[in-house]
C-alpha cells in the first residue's frame, strides 16, 4: 500500500536532506494558529494539512498573504472548506508557512519507475507543468555534471542563464537535484517526490521550496 | 571462447523442418535463400511432401539425417510441434549435435491461447533439456553475411552475386514484419545494404534482446548495432546493457510505442510527466544511445556509422551546388541544434574562390559555400578536397543537383577517387546527397558500390550527421570525464 506524507512531514524530510524549504509549522487550534503566525513575518500562507486532500487550492484550502488580523478567521474558513470538500478527510491541522519571496518557478521531482527504478525530474514549475512539459529526466544515480546537463536540456535553462537580464541560481538548483537524488537513494520506500514550485532566486541567493508532495510505500 | 549463440550465426550444417517445393511457402524460401547466399556447408530439407527441393535431397525426419546438424530451422505448422520434439529428443539421445533452433512458425505463445502457450512450452522444455537455444517462435529468422547463413523467408530480390557482402551493421528486430520490411527496403537502395548479422527475435521465448546485444558487443565484425524496439520486461537491465555497449560502439534504436505516455493515472506531476516512453528517451540521452524516429533515419544512420568515421567535433561545412537545396539543408541543419558552421581559414577561402566559377559564394555565411550550377566535376571534387583539408572542419554535408551538362558517371568517379583512393574518407565524414530520383541513380550506384553511402535528400544527410556528431560528443565527454 502506498500513501502520501502530509505536507509538513514531506517538507521536514526534504529539509533534513538539505533541500531549502519555506518555514512551516502546524496549528491544531485557532489560538495556536495566532501564536505560531505571530512568530513569523506577516503576511503568511495558511493551508490545510491533510494527506487526504491533494488538490488544496481546488478545495479552497490555501490562503496566501494572510495578515495578522485575519489568522483566526482564516483558520476557521480553511477547516469549514476542507469539511465541505471531503467530509471524511483526516485533518492534521492547518499549516502556517512563511510567505516566501517569489522567484523563478521550478519543479524538482522523483518517481520510482516500475521498470527503471528511481527517475529524477527537473524543469519549469508552477501550475502549468503538464501544459508546458518543459522537463528533463534522468535515471539515478546522477552526478553534478549530469544534473547540469539535464537542466540544460530544458527551456528553463535559457531563463536561468539570463534570457531576460536576470541570471538565476543554477548552483542552488543543481544542489537541490543532488539532494533529492540522495534522499531517493537513501529511502527506497519513497515512490514519488514533487517539489513544486521551488522558487529559484537570483544568482547567489539560493532557492526555496514552497510546496512538496511525497508518496511512500507503507511496509506491512 | 565458445558462445552458445555461435552455432546460430555459424552453424555446422542446417536442417529445415517443414521445407517445401511450393514457392509460395516459407519452407521453400528458406532453402532458396540458403542457396542464394551460398551457405558453404550442408542443408537438409526435412519434409514428407517432397524428395528433392532446389537440388537438395529431402529427409522424412530430423532423426534420419546421418551428418551433424547444429542449426534447425522450424517452419512446420505449430500443431506438429509435439511430434517434432519427440523426434528431436530421439536424435539428441544418440547424436547430441543440435545447438540452436530458429522457429519461424507462428501460432505459439504470442496467441495467448492455452494451446499456443502449451506448444511453446513443449518447444522450450525439450530444447532446454538438451541445452539447445531457441530463437523465436514467430520470427522471420536470421542472416549472417560473413558466414553466409540466411534462414529467413523474406525475398529481397538481391541478385545472387550481391549476396553475402560483408557489412558492419548488426540488427535486432522485435517485429518480424518490420524486420522483413527493413530487409526489403534495404535491398532497394542504389546498392543493397549488406548487414553483418540480422535477427528477428519473435516471442523471445529463450534468446532475447540482451543475449543478442551482448553477443554483438563482443563481435569484432559488428561496428554498429541497430534495433527495432517495442519494449522489454526489465527496462533497467536493457538500459544498463545498452549503456555499457554505447561506450564502445554506437547503438541506434527505433523505439516505438510513444503514445502510451501518461496512460497510468498519477497523483504527482512527476508521476504524470515521467511516462514510460519519456523515461526511455531520457535514458537513451543519458547513456549515449542514438534514438531515431523513422525507418529511413534508422537505415541512413546505421549506414553512416558503418561507412564513415565518427566526427571529432560539431563543425560541419555545408557545400552545395545550388542555392535552394543549400537553404533547405541549412534549415534542417539549424533545427537539429547540434551541428555548427565552422570558421575556415583565409587560405581555404582564397583557395575556394580561386578554384571555383566567379559566381560562386564562398563562406557567406561562414561555413557555407555554393559552388553554383556552373560547377564542373573538377570544381565539385576540388572544393570538397579543400574544405576537408581545413582543420576547422570536422565533417561535411555535400549537396549537388546534377544538371544535364554535368556528366554523372564522371562525377561519381571523381568523388570516389578523392574519398577512397586518396583516402579522404578516413579523415572526416562526408554525407553526400546527389539530388534526385532515377536520373542520378546510376551515379549513386557507382558511389555506393565503391563504399560511399549516399542520401535521398539534404535533410537525410543532416539527420545522420547530427546523430553521428551527437554520439561523437558523447564519446568525447566520456573520455574527458574518465581523465579527471
Amino acid at each position: 500500500m502506498s500513501r502520501f506524507l502530509n505536507e509538513l512531514d514531506a517538507k521536514n524530510l526534504l529539509s533534513e536532506y538539505g533541500v531549502p524549504m519555506a518555514m512551516s509549522k502546524v496549528a491544531g487550534s485557532q489560538e495556536e494558529a495566532v501564536r505560531i503566525a505571530g512568530e513569523m513575518e506577516f503576511p503568511v500562507v495558511m493551508k490545510i494539512l491533510s494527506s487526504d486532500i491533494q488538490h488544496k487550492t481546488e478545495a479552497g484550502c490555501v490562503y496566501l498573504g494572510v495578515g495578522e488580523k485575519d489568522v483566526g478567521k482564516t483558520y476557521e474558513e480553511i477547516m469549514e472548506n476542507a469539511a465541505a470538500y471531503k467530509a471524511d478527510a483526516a485533518i492534521d491541522g492547518v499549516l502556517i508557512q512563511e510567505m516566501a519571496k517569489e522567484g523563478l518557478e521550478v519543479i524538482v521531482g522523483m518517481k520510482k519507475d516500475p521498470q527503471f527504478g528511481p527517475v529524477l525530474m527537473a524543469g519549469s514549475g508552477g501550475i502549468y507543468v503538464e501544459v508546458f512539459q518543459d522537463i528533463a529526466l534522468r535515471l539515478l544515480p546522477v552526478d553534478e555534471k549530469e544534473a547540469v546537463r539535464m537542466i540544460k536540456e530544458t527551456k528553463l535553462y535559457q531563463i536561468i542563464r539570463g534570457a531576460r537580464g536576470t541570471e538565476y541560481d543554477m548552483d542552488a538548483l543543481v544542489s537541490c537535484l543532488l539532494k533529492v537524488s540522495e534522499l531517493a537513494v537513501d529511502q527506497p520506500s519513497i515512490e514519488e517526490i514533487d517539489i513544486n514550485p521551488l522558487f529559484l532566486y537570483e544568482k547567489g541567493q539560493g532557492a526555496k521550496g514552497v510546496d512538496a508532495l511525497i508518496k511512500i510505500t507503507e511496509e506491512k | 571462447m565458445v558462445h552458445s549463440l555461435d552455432a546460430l550465426f555459424n552453424p555446422e550444417n542446417i536442417a529445415v523442418i517443414g521445407a517445401s517445393n511450393n514457392p509460395l511457402k516459407a519452407g521453400y524460401t528458406v532453402i532458396y535463400n540458403l542457396n542464394q547466399i551460398g551457405y558453404p556447408k550442408q542443408v537438409f530439407p526435412v519434409t514428407v511432401s517432397a524428395d528433392e527441393i532446389l537440388g537438395r535431397s529431402c529427409y522424412k525426419k530430423l532423426s534420419e539425417i546421418e551428418e551433424t546438424v547444429e542449426l534447425v530451422v522450424l517452419g512446420t505448422p505449430a500443431k506438429m510441434i509435439y511430434d517434432i520434439m519427440d523426434d528431436l529428443a530421439l536424435r539428441m539421445e544418440s547424436k547430441h549435435d543440435v545447438k540452436v533452433i530458429v522457429c519461424i512458425a507462428a501460432d505459439y505463445g504470442e496467441t495467448k491461447t492455452e494451446e499456443g502457450i502449451r506448444r511453446q512450452g513443449c518447444l522450450i522444455e525439450t530444447a532446454g533439456k538438451y541445452g539447445i537455444r531457441v530463437v523465436g517462435p514467430n520470427c522471420i529468422g536470421i542472416i549472417d553475411n560473413i558466414n553466409r547463413v540466411d534462414t529467413t523467408f523474406v525475398e529481397t530480390l538481391i541478385p545472387k552475386e550481391m549476396r553475402g557482402q560483408k557489412g558492419g551493421i548488426s540488427f535486432i528486430s522485435q517485429s518480424g514484419a518490420m524486420a522483413a520490411s527493413i530487409l526489403m527496403m534495404g535491398a532497394s537502395g542504389p546498392a543493397p545494404i549488406s548487414m553483418n548479422k540480422f535477427i528477428s527475435i519473435g516471442n523471445m521465448a529463450d534468446v532475447d534482446c540482451i543475449d543478442l546485444l551482448e553477443y554483438f558487443e563482443q563481435d569484432e565484425d559488428t561496428k554498429v548495432i541497430g534495433m527495432y524496439l517495442e519494449g522489454y520486461p526489465d527496462g533497467r537491465k536493457l538500459i544498463d546493457t545498452l549503456a555499457r555497449i554505447a561506450r564502445k560502439k554506437p547503438v541506434v534504436i527505433l523505439k516505438v510505442g510513444r503514445s502510451s505516455i501518461g496512460a497510468e493515472a498519477a497523483n504527482s506531476h512527476t508521476g504524470s510527466l515521467a511516462g514510460a516512453d519519456s523515461v526511455y528517451d531520457a535514458a537513451f540521452r543519458q547513456f549515449g544511445i542514438v534514438r531515431v524516429y523513422t525507418i529511413e533515419d534508422m537505415m541512413d544512420t546505421l549506414q553512416a556509422f558503418d561507412a564513415m568515421k565518427i566526427p571529432d567535433g560539431r563543425n560541419c561545412f555545408l557545400l552545395t551546388q545550388a542555392g535552394g537545396p543549400g537553404i533547405y539543408c541549412t534549415d534542417a541543419f539549424v533545427d537539429e541544434k547540434i551541428l555548427k558552421f565552422p570558421l575556415v581559414s583565409e587560405e581555404t577561402k582564397n583557395k575556394l574562390a580561386d578554384a571555383l566559377p566567379p559566381m560562386a559564394n564562398v563562406c557567406s555565411p561562414e561555413g557555407y559555400a555554393d559552388i553554383t550550377a556552373a560547377a564542373t566535376v573538377e570544381h565539385h571534387v576540388e572544393s570538397l578536397r579543400t574544405v576537408m583539408d581545413d582543420d576547422a572542419v570536422d565533417s561535411v554535408i555535400f549537396v549537388t543537383v546534377v544538371p544535364t551538362f554535368l556528366p554523372r558517371r564522371e562525377l561519381a568517379e571523381g568523388l570516389l577517387h578523392l574519398l577512397v583512393e586518396d583516402g579522404y574518407r578516413e579523415k572526416k565524414p562526408v554525407c553526400i546527397c546527389i539530388m534526385a530520383g532515377n536520373y542520378v541513380w546510376e551515379c549513386r550506384q557507382i558511389l555506393e558500390r565503391g563504399g560511399i553511402h549516399t542520401f535521398d535528400t539534404p535533410a537525410h544527410c543532416v539527420k545522420a550527421m547530427s546523430h553521428m556528431t551527437a554520439y561523437g560528443q558523447f564519446l568525447k565527454r566520456q573520455e574527458e570525464e574518465a581523465d579527471e
